[in-house]
């Protein structure tokens, strides 16, 4: 692609970066246009500022939300990882009648594992599950411009390296905790209701305990289903949500001598280049005693083995004479599927496909929406003593666009920007060297806000983006001179 | 086997001439393009047994990296040949100092000279992209390319192509000002005051910018398209909402 289209490219995006919440506001309010001629022909309960007046009008209405007599609404939480075990606290915290239905309960999920710190405060997780914090990043380009950033961090900033099965297993004892009830069990099927308000019935196979055994297949009855159950999930099945793109993500945990180690104490390393991978990145990631080598593609799936071997090659000075001591892989959803909600059946975490574009991110969004899903059912439900419909839910899904969508649009134009070719990478690498950039990447990945920052500096940022990707650019024009 | 050894022994004594801009063909380059990809693959195929003899053994140390349990037989022999094989397969050339370019060695009369600066940065990139080295601490590579000033890229890399588009402005131009004049009487002044005569002209250079290639046309609507795409896939729910019931 030549340096001008790159060009324009790039100027869509800054166009896009300094207009991007007027787009969201702009582009919310189609939501909310779309919702409300619906609205207008379905009667649904239009868009309510206040609660109390609706109720009333909701009863007269007298469509939906029957009181619960001598129950509380009953919720089934599928999978139990970070979005699973978040849902089903809240749900438990809020007076629901929750379970939750995990497969594996020691599972340890392929995941770079690396959390942001504000879920540390918004889920009041304990430090001792935190294995490193991270405070050092390496960037290194496709020609190994090698640049460091986190100079800005603040001393009480990180980001937590954490191993899933400690994190998954903390939050789903809270949940246990707070009333529900973790059930050890693959779920199979449902069968959708086939009345207004009947439940829906789960089928799952229920694994007793004693091993090799197969389990018993159970079934139990729900008012609603929160699908939990990552990025294959069965519940997306069930209601036909559609399908999303993915990665595949391919890591291979390596333990490193000690003064190898030393190196990786708290830093973290990314290398891009085509070599490691045309749509994605390569990282090396410090977890507690050894280090995860990975990388990941979306386009070119059939060729992971090759760009895990040249990762492992641009990092061989540093795991040099390591051990391999695991192999894994699993996808990585790339878009929200088609269709999120269904009746009284929502998505969240990866099922729904919550994981950002750039840095392929997905833990802190799961748990979040895990929770947003949770949060929007107990208001619904008024604690659990109303049944809900499929508004209520849809409330999570506004929330969590209007919240999110301009964190992950921003990671979306970035990645159409940078992660494009190898030029693109160079410059990428280029621009984490200022300091506007590392302060502003690192307030956005840490806090989860897209803070505007001086409109002066990012002009000046602007400028140099669009230097380094033509400079970069013409580069790469010499090289192919070079070749021909 | 052996003709990569010369070659490889090529790049240390190879000086390019700084003496004139032109890019000498490089000798490295008759090296077959991708060796070490697949010995690599290889290497780790035949988990590092049949392998070792190979003598392209920088990826020796890998392969014992990735076979953790690899006999220990094949390991001596292979830090050997590592030691005397690592030091010819890196990047190599005297103007290449601690990661970066020396400015010192590129001036010509005086005053650096930038286009010597730009194609060696190009090459050692080529070289880098057909033989992937590892990052390492102990040399890394610092590297900016905003130390080659903004005019020096200009004046190689814009202003040929800005003679060019312009040449091709002004040319679609005049000859729409005589269509227009001819067609309507209106001569240059009055075709400026006009708001669509000044759209089109707009139009005119936009597309003049944009579309330098047949191909342009077809990656700019590709652009669009890309740019709109993950809000399409974010709205799906909401479109879900509008068609059931």
């Amino acid at each position: 692609m030549s340096s001008e289209s790159a060009l324009s490219a790039h100027l869509l995006s800054s166009l896009f970066l300094s207009v991007l919440e007027t787009m969201a506001s702009v582009v919310l309010k189609t939501f909310a246009g779309l919702r409300r001629s619906s609205d207008n022909s379905h009667q649904f309960p239009v868009q309510k500022p206040a609660k109390v007046h609706f109720r009333k009008a909701r009863i007269v209405a007298s469509r939906t939300c029957p009181k619960l007599s001598n129950r509380n609404l009953r919720v089934a939480v599928i999978g139990g990882g970070p979005a699973g075990g978040s849902a089903a606290e809240t749900l438990a915290k809020g007076g629901v009648e929750t379970i939750l239905i995990e497969r594996k309960l020691d599972n340890c999920k392929p995941c770079g594992g690396a959390i942001p710190l504000c879920m540390v405060g918004e889920f009041n997780l304990p430090l001792d599950i935190i294995d490193r914090k991270v405070t050092k990043m390496k960037m290194i380009s496709p020609s190994n411009v090698a640049v460091d950033i986190g100079r800005t961090l603040k001393p009480y900033e990180y980001i937590g390296m954490v191993r899933r099965e400690i994190l998954d297993a903390y939050l789903r004892d809270r949940a246990a905790e707070n009333g529900a009830k973790v059930i050890n069990g693959l779920f199979m099927k449902m069968d959708m209701p086939k009345v207004q308000n009947a439940p829906y019935v789960l089928h799952y196979t229920e694994y007793t305990g004693t091993k090799g055994g197969v389990g018993e297949k159970k079934t139990v009855e729900v008012d609603a289903v929160i699908g939990a159950d990552g990025a294959n999930s069965k519940v997306a099945k069930s209601i036909n949500a559609g399908d999303y793109e993915y990665a595949i993500a391919f890591q291979e945990r390596i333990k490193i001598p000690d003064e190898k180690m030393a190196y990786y104490e708290n830093l973290a390393e990314m290398y891009v280049g085509d070599d490691v991978s045309p749509d994605f990145y390569g990282w090396v990631f410090p977890k507690c005693d050894h280090v995860a080598v990975g990388t990941g593609t979306v386009t070119h799936k059939g060729d992971i083995k090759k760009f895990q071997l040249a990762t492992l090659n641009r990092a061989k000075d540093k795991i040099l004479g390591g051990q391999i001591i695991r192999v894994e892989a699993h996808p990585i959803p790339e878009h929200p599927r088609p269709r999120r909600l269904s009746g009284r059946v929502a998505l969240v975490g990866d099922a729904a496909g919550y994981v950002t574009k750039c840095s392929g991110e997905g833990i802190y969004f799961a748990a979040k929406s895990g929770r947003m899903c949770a949060e929007a059912i107990v208001e619904g439900s008024e604690n659990g003593k109303r049944m809900v419909d499929e508004s209520d839910l849809r409330k999570y899904l506004k929330k969590w666009d209007k919240t999110y969508w301009p964190t992950y649009k921003v990671l979306d134009v970035l990645q159409k920007v940078f992660y494009r070719s190898n030029p693109a990478k160079e410059a990428f690498v280029e621009m984490c060297a200022d300091e506007y950039v590392q302060k502003m990447t690192f307030d956005s990945y840490l806090y989860k806000t897209v803070t505007p920052g001086n409109p002066l500096d990012d002009l000046k940022l602007a400028f140099n983006t669009i230097g380094s990707l033509v400079r970069a650019n013409a580069l790469r024009r010499e090289m192919e001179k070079l070749s021909s | 086997m052996s003709i990569s050894m010369a070659l490889f022994s090529a790049p240390a004594s190879f000086s390019p001439c700084t003496s004139h801009s032109q890019t000498p063909k490089p000798l490295f380059n008759l090296r077959p393009k991708r060796p070490q990809f697949n010995l690599l693959i290889a290497a780790s195929g035949d988990s590092g047994g049949a392998a070792v003899a190979v003598s392209v053994t920088e990826e020796q140390p890998m392969a014992e990296a990735a076979n953790g349990s690899v006999a220990a037989a094949p390991a001596p022999i292979a830090e050997e040949e590592k030691e005397a094989e690592v030091v010819l397969n890196t990047f190599k050339d005297p103007r290449w100092v601690n990661g970066t370019w020396e400015l010192k060695q590129f001036e010509k009369d005086g005053k650096t000279n930038w286009d010597a600066v730009i194609d060696a940065e190009a090459r050692r990139r080529k070289w880098l992209q057909d033989n992937p080295e590892s990052s390492s601490n102990e040399n890394p590579v610092v590297f900016h390319t905003s130390i080659i000033p903004w005019w020096a890229w200009m004046k190689r890399y814009h202003l040929p192509e800005a003679e060019l588009l312009n040449g091709r402005a002004a040319m679609i131009g005049f000859f729409m000002a005589y269509l227009v004049d001819s067609l309507t009487g209106a001569g240059l002044v009055d075709q400026m005051g006009n708001f669509f005569c000044k759209s089109l002209l707009f139009v005119a250079v936009v597309g003049v910018l944009l579309i330098r290639k047949n191909e342009d046309i077809e990656s700019v609507k590709k652009l669009i398209e890309e740019t709109t795409l993950y809000d399409k896939q974010w709205q799906a729910s909401w479109l879900d909402e509008n068609k059931k019931d």
